[in-house]
This record gives C-alpha cells, structure tokens and sequence, in this order.
C-alpha cells in the first residue's frame, strides 16, 4: 500500500477522529504550512539551550493552530457561518497579510532596522524584546496567525474535508482540535529532536551560547524566506 | 494509572459520540463525497437527464490544484466523449474568483479549489464535492479509473 493511498484510507476513515488526526497530518505536510511549521520549528529553537523553553514554544505553537482551527470550525459548525464566505475571504487575504508580516518580523529579528530610530521604536523594541525572551506569547501568536493564512491546497483539507466532517458529526471542538494538533505535531517532534541533538552536540563541543546566537540569526533568515516564499504565491 | 484509565473512558466516550452523530447524518457519503440532497429511495424510475463536472480554481494555483483538473478533464474526454458530443455532460475548468463564475461558484458554494460533479435527476439538482480525487494526484491511472467508476454511477442515477 503507497503512502497515499494509505493516507486516503486513514483521512476517509469511518471513525471521525482518525480522519481528522490524518487530514491534519496532510495538511502539516503540504507546502503552505510546511513553510509555516519550518518558521515555527526555527523560532522555538532560538534558545535552543533551554530545552524546556523550546517544547513549551513548541507545544503554545499547536495551541495557537487549535484556537484558530476550533475557532472557525465552531463558527461553522454552531453558529452556521457560511464555509464558503470564511474559506474565500481567507484565501483572499491570509497569504496576502501573512507573507509581509513574516517579512516584517524576520527583519526586526535580524536588527536590520534598528526600531529605536523609528517613531514609537521604543515601545515596539520593549514588545520585541518581551515577544523575543519569553516567545510564550509570540508562540501562541504565531500558531493563531499561521493557521489562518490558507493556500489553495490547506484549504481543500480543511473546508473540503475536515469541515464536512465536523458538520457531518455536529462536532465544532473536539475534531478540529485533533486536526489542529497533527498540524503542529511535526513541529512538536522537530522541538523535541532540535532540543536532544543541538544541546548534546553544543554541550560537546562546548558551544551552547554560540549555537544560539547563530540560531537568533537563522530564525531571522527563516521568516524572511517564508515572507518571500508566501508573497510569491500572491504575485505569481 | 487512575488517569490512564480516565483518559482512555473520555476517548472510548468522545469516539462513540462523534461516531454516532456520523450514523444519523447522512449529508457526506463515506466516498469522500458531500451530496446536498438525499439520494431517491427508488432507482428503477431515475432518469438522469444531464450532469456536470466542473473543476473550480482561484487565479493562483498549486500544483495539486492545477493536476486535479487536468485529470477530470482526460478523464471525461477519454471515457464520455460522446456524451460530451451530445450535451449531456458538461466538463469545464472554472475560475472561481472571476465576476462572470460568481453565479455558478455560489450555486455549488465553492470554498475554493475543488472538483464537483452536478447530477440532474428527474428535473432535481443534486450536488457533490468529491475529496477523494485529491489522494489520487500523483496515481494518473488510479485517478481516471477511480473518477470515472464515480461518474458511471452518477450516469446510471446512482448517488452513493
């Protein structure tokens, strides 16, 4: 049996819940949210040294997909918001807002602009350093924001599939919410493995701090490359 | 150990209930596919009078997307190319997001890129979005065997 085949199988299973944890896991490994888990595996690995802080990051990431997923599932499912209204007015204007706002961030993270120059950049630099130390809260953020910035492709698994499946069990909670976890469940993974390979590697060769202040820099790059990648969805 | 077992009580319970609610619905059929109407009770007086596959899209496509409409289109153009001839299919790719497909995007309420296939039967509108195509992008054969054994059925006014 292929891979796909395989997956059509499990995401078209009987029992809602199984369908949804593998609709989720096609969803974490198509290309739109590939580049956002890529982004958020980056940013959870900034203080790699601390590893309880990078699964914590990790795991707030995936709460963040749940509040969004849950949020629109339930507007539908409950509340009897039009699918069809949500699913195009988000892939109007998820790629378009999120691919900026990657940029936006990857740029403060990598000091090209110093914000104390700017107007009001002290206050955005306390925001930033706050987001930037903690990352409890930017974590969360993140998760929310890139749930809802759907390609063509995530949206057929959601509204396709995974919608008509909780209209079909009357359920707006608890299958989004599986759904939203295999989503994150790559990044959960990566954090896990990041956290056992970079600190043992870092702790060998004595090199924790270095290896941090390189990642500060590479997560930076990240965004700006899935900024880069989700604007040439919308221009292309 | 306490927990596990609550753990595994709260699943056992949620699974049941979610699997239940399935059972008394029956606006999706295990197919993969989402028929707004409920299929006739009797078959032996269907006539389908016409149906429609259209493969809607926005302007910016993925290459899933784009692979899903190329295969519905061979698909139709290989097995039904005289039904086509005749009227009685209709194939297109529709782009969605222009002002002229509004009507028929609305009429399927479109929530993106998706293959749909409308079956009149007996003068009645029934329509479907089928999912299960979207596992078959990388299996071109397994693809036009699959959709076309869907259309067989739909032609012979069979909805499940």
């Amino acid at each position: 049996m292929s891979l796909m085949a395989f997956m059509e199988a499990m995401g078209t299973s009987d029992i809602a819940i199984v369908a949804a944890f593998f609709i989720g896991l096609m969803t974490a490994i198509s290309p739109c949210p590939l580049a956002t888990n890529i982004t958020a595996i980056a940013y959870a690995s900034k203080k790699i040294d601390n590893s309880k802080h990078t699964i914590i990051v990790g795991f707030l990431y995936t709460m963040g997909r749940m509040f969004s997923y849950t949020l629109l599932a339930s507007l539908i499912v409950w509340f009897g918001l039009s699918s069809q209204t949500l699913s195009l007015f988000l892939q109007d204007y998820g790629d378009k807002i999120l691919g900026p706002l990657l940029l936006i961030i990857g740029i403060v993270m990598l000091n090209i602009i110093k914000l104390k120059t700017l107007k009001g950049g002290d206050w955005l630099n306390r925001l930033k350093e706050k987001l930037a130390e903690k990352g409890f809260i930017g974590s969360f953020l993140l998760g929310v924001v890139f749930a809802l910035a759907f390609c063509p492709f995530s949206a057929v698994l959601f509204f396709g599939m995974l919608i008509p499946l909780a209209i079909k069990a009357g359920d707006g909670l608890l299958i989004p919410a599986v759904f939203a976890f295999a989503t994150g469940l790559p990044v959960i993974i990566f954090s896990f493995i990041l956290v056992y390979s970079v600190s043992k590697l870092g702790h060998i060769m004595n090199k924790v701090q270095i290896f941090e202040k390189w990642m500060r820099k590479i997560v930076g790059v990240i965004f700006i490359c899935a900024g880069i990648y989700y604007l040439s969805i919308v221009l292309m | 150990m306490k927990y596990v077992i609550i753990i595994a009580l709260f699943l056992i319970v949620v699974t049941g209930c979610t699997t239940n609610s399935s059972v008394e619905s029956d606006l999706c059929s295990d197919a993969g596919t989402c028929n707004a109407i409920k299929e006739p009770s009797s078959q032996a007086e269907i006539t389908v009078d016409r149906i429609e596959i259209y493969h809607f899209h926005g302007v910016n496509q993925c290459f899933s997307c784009k692979t899903v409409g190329e295969f519905a289109e061979k698909t139709v153009n290989t097995y039904y190319k005289d039904l086509l001839d005749s009227g009685k299919m209709t194939f297109a790719s529709i782009n969605a997001e222009l002002p002229e497909n509004k009507e028929l995007a609305m009429k399927y309420e479109v929530t993106g890129s998706s293959l749909w296939i409308g079956t009149y039967i007996d003068g009645e509108f029934h329509k479907e979005e089928n999912t299960n195509v979207w596992y078959k992008v990388r299996d071109e054969a397994g693809y036009l065997s699959y959709l076309k054994g869907v259309i067989d059925k739909r032609l012979v006014g069979d909805l499940s």
